[in-house]
């Protein structure tokens, strides 16, 4: 199947210098960079990237004595390409802080407490609906170290693989309802209010087999669609 | 219908290291079988503004197989793909900077030079860096795009083990792609 990329608007993803996120200012090119037309190359990408890396299962809350601390949420996560179908067998890697605001990262010296129960992170393959789940405890804000720096909203990373080089995607997705979702530098640094709206999951009924923890659904579009649609 | 494509995000300081798994770096066999091919080394160093190196900085590649043949169904020759060459690997730097893959020199894909698509993401990209290596400065309608005076810095030193440092930005920056 061929794949279609188009120009992004500019608009709906971030921009690459923000204010108050030193980082953006020494790591990001000063010279503009090379447009170039789509060519194979990077219209082709990885499959059966399972057979080379290791899966961790979507259920990473615990159980019994061993179930994390904090509220515990089950998230629907769908992939879809731009003509909005389901992008099947799509690696997805996720990774959050505990529900104090610490990651299980060496690099992560704050004073918040680890939970021994939770270590944020899962490594799923998308099936035919273009869908994962994942079982876990809502991530707490955690403050950002810099001079003058600021809290982060609790978000969950996600990075994908998808049918193509160029619709690789790492993202963040935020709670709705969220005060700090308003001040996050990095949230923020997308202009379009619409697309940053999208960033945000939904809180929707809770489903009868994980009555006990709160629901959310959310959508990650790829880049890319089908060059040759089926007919209608 | 067209549905928006999901804003970009940084990487962030915590990507787990456990994803980036012991041996995602090395291309040359699968599942223990040998890929076929020439067996190559890149290696070199990712460093900011200033010049300072970048620690758990993760870069991934991408290419076609000793033949120039992606193992993806969008290319026409597919079905012949080296079925022991996947085409893609992760690494990550060390606290000097430096990464390391071991590869297969890439064949040439029809009407482009033998080359290897690199994306660099960390802490402070917002945006997915994307760049592209070669093996020398032969007329390639990609590496021609970039400006004479700076395709040398696309261009790999070295033969096996070939250098290829990248420099996010300042002096003799690297040149990144638009898609």
């Amino acid at each position: 199947m061929a794949t279609v990329i188009e120009p992004l608007d500019p608009r709906t993803q971030p921009a690459r210098l923000i204010a108050g996120y030193p980082q953006t200012a020494v790591r990001n090119p000063a010279q503009p960079l090379v447009k170039r037309a789509p060519t194979l190359s990077e219209l082709t990408g990885p499959a059966g990237l399972e057979g080379r890396v290791k899966l961790l299962g979507g259920d990473i809350a615990g159980h019994g004595a061993k179930q994390a601390i904090g509220q515990l949420i089950h998230l629907r996560l769908r992939v879809l390409d731009e003509d909005g179908a389901p992008v099947g067998g799509a690696m997805v890697e996720m990774w959050q802080a505990n529900a104090a605001g610490r990651y299980t990262h060496p690099n992560d010296d704050d004073h918040a407490p680890v939970d021994a129960n939770f270590h944020g992170a899962a490594r799923m393959m998308t099936d035919d609906s273009g869908l994962i789940e994942l079982r876990t405890v809502k991530p707490g804000a955690y403050p950002v170290p810099t001079k003058d720096g600021w809290w982060r909203p609790p978000h969950i990373h996600f990075s994908v693989f998808g049918r193509v080089w160029l619709s690789r995607l790492v993202t963040q997705m935020y709670f709705p309802g969220e005060p700090l979702n308003a001040l996050d530098r990095i949230m923020n640094a997308v202009p379009d209010p619409a697309s940053r709206g999208r960033l945000v999951a939904r809180l929707v009924p809770p489903t009868p087999e994980l009555y006990n923890a709160l629901a959310f659904e959310h959508q990650i579009v790829l880049r890319g669609r089908n060059a040759t649609p089926p007919q209608q | 219908m067209i549905f928006c494509p999901t804003g970009e995000a940084t990487l962030g300081p915590f990507f787990p290291p456990r994803y980036v798994d012991e041996g995602a770096n090395d291309l040359t066999k699968l599942e223990g079988r040998p890929a076929k091919g020439e067996v190559i080394e890149i290696s070199g160093s990712v460093t900011q503004e200033d010049g300072a190196p970048l620690d758990n900085l993760v870069l991934e590649i991408w290419q076609a197989d000793a033949s120039g043949i992606y193992r993806h169904p969008a290319d026409p020759r597919h079905a012949r793909a080296d079925p022991n060459f996947l085409g893609w690997g992760r690494a990550a730097t060390d606290r000097d900077g430096r990464y390391r893959f071991r590869t297969i020199q890439p064949g040439a894909p029809e009407g482009r030079a033998p080359h290897i698509n690199f994306m660099v993401m960390y802490s402070g990209l917002m945006r997915i860096l994307k760049t592209t290596l070669f093996f020398d400065d032969s007329n390639d309608p990609v590496l021609n795009l970039i400006p004479p005076s700076r395709r040398k810095l696309l261009v790999a030193k070295g033969k096996n083990p070939f250098e290829f440092n990248i420099r996010l930005r300042g002096e003799d920056e690297t040149p990144f792609f638009d898609d």
